[in-house]
């Protein structure tokens, strides 16, 4: 390895980068701007469900059910709904997600003490918004199941305390740790660095060696005396500089912009960040090596990088969920592990003695694909 | 002038062609393009979850008695799987700290005897909340668990204290999700994954494709043929429309019906028609973007610019209902989020025009505005 030529090999490659203006304006615009607009828009807050309810009782105690769920900030009531005939032409539309349908003598029959069976119909077509808001209207039953037992105590001769203390005297205390307001922002933003940085530095890795090949410059490679060595590092270094500076930049937005907690140490953060840089800029440098043309270097970046990033990487779909094959995948991504780093320094507030596993996960991958990239990338190309 | 016009079928014809001999020679394009719609769809679909599984549960009994055992085991799989006891609390937020448990209990040492008097008997629950999904997956599952163990242990005592003569009032709730029943993710998840790939390429390859005339220079040639710019343009998004419906096919006959069970209740034609409509009018993006680059990895950015929004925000995680509301506005405005509906609509719910109509009058307005826009742009340059 010989400094000079590598330093002429970075040189070169920062003046084709820092010419190209769009080019260069693009690889910091564009990162955080990913970020806000993700960050705005990825609300996995599950309020204001758009329902509609089908009173068959009419009677004021099934309205005073129905207000249970029409007061409730998780629902948004859209009316009352008399044409059952309607349901499979509101849910079609999506224009609302639940109907809570109440049964012909609710009033009746509990008042005589029975059980009675209120359905709901629900789209299914967003599986964790179905999820979730059944939930909340079993939570709701629940509770007024509890106060219609309590209420019957009290005509059966307790005392309304004493009703109360016999219904409800097993007390949960629920701490939420690490995200205390329960708000998504503060969780998903620090992640969107870890999908933001996957995102974009790989692709400019990658076009950059590939362009070369397709606009036949790399000629003047494989004649120079530049060893396979020299001309992959000094690809790979701009382009992980580059990420370098952007993983500050979204750490800045996550956590003024969007106030995300960061408990951590900010050294950690930027060794710990120094190290994806150069893991996720090596997946791009991987593919370039045996790629010919900007197209499939392009294509398959992002079908390589995107994917993992967005279902394997623990952010939105959680990692012990997944089956078996699955979580091969999520533990040969490197996201996965920079996202477990990610929450543990944003919210955790852990350093290297508890994440040096995940750490040392990246920095072997970083190593793996640059072995492979110097291994498939030649001088002296068969054709 | 028939004259005319079989010259231009003529162009486009033997365009067209070129188009796809040149995606056809490119092998690893080729590759990634037929991995993108079949192996990455499987892997995506046949793991990914969003559903609280397995999540790791740590106890402190304190009171050791058969009613402590109970409350412990209501905690079942698949949403919760016991890990063990550890009564040190220190070592407890250690396990917490690097991700060893996701839940800690701690039941008091009076439990049983709280329980069996009727005095209040409080419980403590910690929760790892860093992943807000899971975390208020968890939250709620838990918060059930024990309500539900508190009124069926009430129940007993009160049963057997005979104060209720026997009779409770109680309102159950029933559930029935339509389009997807048992909320199945093997459902949602590949299909949205079929609809990211479908995007993401009717984008990528028309511009990739013209920006390479661009860089390459051959562009000059077609300037000076008597080809128009018309003539030089559609052929690229007629052979990519091609390709891509060759690909979802590929999916939809290979994959999601043999693999996944995924119906298909609507009408095929239906279906192929408004997707060529669809990746014909995002081509529109691309012949955009590929007016304003110069090189691809230019294109690569711009793509990921307008892609990764359009992905997120389209109302494939995130419904409109939950957005802000400027960005619920904005999302109108992706022809993705209509064509969500129309697939979910023709897929799952069997449904046909008459009521998707708003979908694709809402797809055909914007993929038009896209597609004229790109038109417009393009002959402005090349005319």
């Amino acid at each position: 390895m010989n400094l000079t030529r590598l330093a002429a090999v970075i040189a070169k490659e920062w003046a084709e980068i820092t010419r190209d203006r769009l080019f260069l304006g693009l690889a910091f615009v564009v990162p955080p701007v990913l970020m806000l607009v993700f960050g705005l828009g990825m609300n996995l807050d599950v309020e204001n469900i758009p329902f509609v309810i089908v009173d068959h009782d009419h009677t004021p105690q099934s309205r005073e059910y129905a207000y249970r769920m029409i007061d409730s900030r998780y629902f948004d009531f859209k009316g009352y709904l008399n044409d059952e005939h309607q349901i499979p032409r509101l849910l079609s539309r999506g224009a609302v997600r639940a109907i809570v349908v109440i049964p012909d003598k609710f009033e009746e029959d509990l008042a005589a003490g029975h059980a009675v069976t209120v359905q709901t119909l629900m789209d299914g077509s967003f599986p964790l918004r179905a999820n979730i808001a059944r939930g909340y209207i079993g939570a709701i039953n629940a509770y007024y199941t509890q106060e219609l037992i309590a209420k019957r105590l009290t005509t059966a001769g307790f005392s309304q305390k004493q009703a109360r203390q016999q219904m409800g005297n097993l007390r949960l205390e629920m701490r939420m740790l690490y995200n205390q307001s329960g708000k998504s922002i503060w969780s998903m933003a620090p992640k969107m660095v870890m999908m933001v940085l996957m995102m974009t530095p790989p692709l400019l890795t990658a076009v950059s060696l590939v362009r070369e090949k397709e606009r036949g410059s790399i000629l003047n490679i494989y004649a120079s005396t530049v060893t396979r060595g020299e001309f992959l590092l000094g690809k790979w270094l701009p382009y992980a500089g580059i990420s370098m500076v952007n993983g500050v930049l979204l750490w800045a937005l996550a956590v003024f912009y969007f106030q995300a907690p960061f408990k951590g140490s900010f050294g950690f953060y930027l060794l710990a960040t120094f190290i994806y840089s150069f893991t996720t800029t090596g997946i791009g440098l991987l593919v370039s090596s045996f790629v010919k043309t900007q197209i499939a270097a392009v294509v398959m970046t992002m079908v390589v990088t995107l994917v993992p990033a967005i279902l394997f990487s623990g952010m939105l779909f959680p990692l012990s969920s997944m089956g078996p094959q699955a979580q091969v995948i999520a533990y040969l991504a490197p996201a996965m592990h920079y996202a477990r780093i990610i929450d543990g320094t944003f919210m955790k507030g852990v350093g290297l003695d508890k994440l040096w596993p995940s750490v040392l996960s990246l920095l072997l991958y970083a190593v793996v694909l640059f072995s492979l990239a110097y291994y498939f990338f030649t001088k002296r190309p068969q054709e | 002038m028939s004259g005319r016009f079989g010259e231009i079928l003529q162009h486009m014809r033997v365009m067209t062609l070129k188009e796809l001999l040149q995606f056809r020679r490119d092998v690893f394009l080729l590759i990634i393009v037929v991995y993108a719609f079949s192996a990455d769809i499987y892997v995506a679909g046949s793991g990914i979850e969003m559903e609280l599984k397995h999540a790791a549960l740590t106890v402190a009994d304190y009171d050791q008695s058969s009613a402590s055992r109970d409350l412990i085991y209501s905690f079942r799989e698949p949403q919760f799987k016991l890990q063990g006891m550890e009564m040190n609390a220190d070592r407890a937020m250690d396990m917490l700290d690097s991700g060893k448990t996701m839940l800690y209990l701690e039941i008091p040492a009076n439990f049983n005897k709280a329980l069996l008097s009727g005095d209040p008997a409080q419980i403590q629950l910690l929760v790892d909340t860093s992943n807000s999904v899971l975390g208020s997956l968890a939250t709620s599952y838990a918060a059930q668990i024990v309500a539900g163990y508190g009124v069926q242990r009430a129940m007993e005592r009160l049963s057997v204290a005979g104060a209720m003569g026997g009779s409770m009032p109680m309102v159950n709730s029933a559930h029935r999700v339509w389009f997807n029943p048992n909320g199945l993710d093997r459902w949602f998840v590949p299909i949205n994954e079929m609809l990211t790939m479908i995007t993401m390429l009717s984008i990528m390859l028309p511009a990739a494709a013209m920006v390479r005339e661009k860089e390459r220079g051959t562009v000059e040639q077609l300037l000076v043929s008597p080809l128009t710019p018309l003539e030089i343009m559609l052929p690229k998004v007629f052979a990519m429309t091609m390709v891509i419906l060759l690909g979802v096919t590929v999916t939809v006959y290979g994959v999601l019906g043999p693999i996944f069970h995924i119906p298909f209740r609507g009408n095929v034609f239906l279906f192929y028609t408004l997707t060529a409509i669809y990746v014909f009018s995002t081509a529109g993006f691309g012949l955009a973007i590929s007016t304003v680059v110069n090189n691809l990895a230019q294109v690569g950015l711009m793509v990921i610019m307008l892609l990764s929004p359009m992905l997120m925000l389209s109302g494939t995680f995130v419904p409109p209902e939950a957005m802000p509301t400027v960005l619920g506005y904005l999302m109108l405005l992706s022809p993705l989020h209509h064509f969500i509906e129309i697939v979910m609509g023709i897929l799952l719910k069997g449904v046909g025009l008459d009521v998707l109509w708003p979908s694709v009058l809402g797809m055909f307005l914007l993929g038009g505005a896209v597609f004229g826009f790109g038109t417009w742009r393009f002959r402005r340059q090349f005319g």
